[in-house]
């Protein structure tokens, strides 16, 4: 079972769209493989929809547009081109390994740069979705360790397939762990490898927009 | 008539099934003079700009007129199918004059309105993320047969058919035996809830 999750701030500000593209990425990618946090983040879409379309939205509408030439406009238009994501790529084949990559990562396949070898039995390999923030693959192969070290600002991490172990934890499939620049710990692969991806959190982007609509300050909005 | 409002979930669901089965037009209309103006005054005041605030409207409600075959009422409500299209499309607009190399666009991340296809439908989705992630000590009680064929085609990615050729059994054995371990383990699983 999935131990580590997001914060609720996480899911609200994924559902809104208001995260770094690296953090979307990310929080997209323990949501696919979270049966809980899907479902929160279903709930908190459906929170945002109810207010959005709610009475308090009501008071605002001032019916300032032409609602008939709009009507029309949509009756005249065309069919938008048909969008077949589901076509994606869902497995990446290193080191004779297949892994399945969990849908947002599918989508986002053709993004994966190329991978390089780094000292100590991993390997690594960048995936480019814009913005400020970093968002590598890292791979662990057996046995492998990584030097004792801590973060320059937040680093989140999650398993996308494998196991792996620091000091305090043993992280497995699905677990999003996110690290602050107090925790050192050296993360080490046992009997099996592990494939991760990782990403430094940059600012939390929440100053205007959907997620506003709730509060993701206030903590645990429905529960 | 019936006397009930857009802002009934199950009338607007009709609605929307109404669209996706007869291009109706009244359906749509009805539908559009709930949600369009609700979204336009929430648009106007976050972007300050009225004119990105249309385009927001007239873009999801475009794509509620032709894409109203892929709500899933089992998904979730009508409200909240179109919220996440014009959380989609307002993604987009907010990146759309920057033009940068590698940006994410929306369907990228909350594919909406992706046509499903059969073969990798929400079902398949989630019964395969589940057997990966959370199952694995489920199969520990299947009978061996069963685990095997369970094995080859969840972890090792082969197909029935290519599961059948390495065993040298018959694609049937191999299509029931998944059947049967698939049945099993879901009722180990609501077994163990």
């Amino acid at each position: 079972m999935i131990k580590f999750h997001p914060s609720e701030q996480h899911l609200v500000l994924y559902a809104a769209g208001e995260l770094s593209p690296a953090m979307l990425m990310m929080v997209g990618t323990h949501v696919d493989m979270c049966p809980k946090c899907q479902a929160h983040v279903q709930d908190i879409e459906q929170h945002m929809a109810a207010k959005l379309f709610g009475e308090s939205e009501t008071a605002n509408i001032v019916h300032g547009f032409d609602e008939q030439a709009m009507l029309q406009a949509i009756f005249d238009s065309q069919q938008p081109a048909v969008n077949n994501t589901a076509a994606a790529n869902d497995s990446l084949f290193l080191e004779g390994h297949r892994f399945a990559l969990p849908p947002t990562l599918a989508r986002n396949s053709h993004r994966i740069g190329e991978w390089s070898r780094l000292p100590g039995k991993l390997w690594r390999a960048p995936v480019r979705v814009g913005g400020e923030e970093m968002l590598n693959f890292i791979y662990m192969d057996k046995h492998a360790s990584l030097p004792e070290h801590t973060h320059k600002g937040n680093e989140v991490t999650i398993v996308v397939n494998g196991v792996f172990n620091d000091e305090n934890n043993e992280y497995r499939d699905g677990d999003f762990m996110l690290l602050d620049e107090q925790h050192k710990h050296s993360p080490a692969t046992q009997d099996h490898d592990c494939l991760t991806i990782a990403a430094l959190e940059g600012p939390l982007y929440f100053t205007t927009g959907l997620s506003r609509l709730l509060n993701p300050f206030s903590s645990l909005f429905f529960k | 008539m019936s006397s009930a409002q857009p802002d009934n979930p199950e009338h607007a669901a009709e609605l929307l099934a109404k669209i996706a089965a007869e291009q109706s037009r009244a359906a749509f209309s009805e539908l559009f003079r709930y949600f369009a103006p609700r979204l336009q005054a929430y648009a106007t005041r976050q972007f300050g700009n009225e004119q990105t605030a249309m385009d927001l409207v007239q873009e999801t409600m475009t794509n509620v007129w032709h894409k109203a075959h892929l709500f899933k009422p089992d998904r979730g409500s009508a409200a909240t199918w179109i919220f996440t299209i014009a959380r989609n499309i307002r993604f987009d607009l907010l990146r759309k004059n920057k033009h940068r190399q590698n940006d994410l666009s929306a369907d990228d991340l909350w594919p909406v309105l992706a046509e499903t296809n059969d073969s990798l439908d929400d079902d398949y989705a989630l019964d395969n993320d589940l057997l990966m992630q959370q199952l694995a000590v489920y199969c520990e009680q299947l009978p061996k047969a069963q685990r095997t064929v369970i094995e080859l085609i969840y972890i090792e990615g082969k197909s029935q058919q290519e599961v059948a050729d390495a065993l040298e059994i018959p694609l049937g054995t191999v299509k029931s035996r998944t059947r049967l371990a698939l049945q099993k383990l879901k009722e180990l699983i609501q077994h163990d809830d």
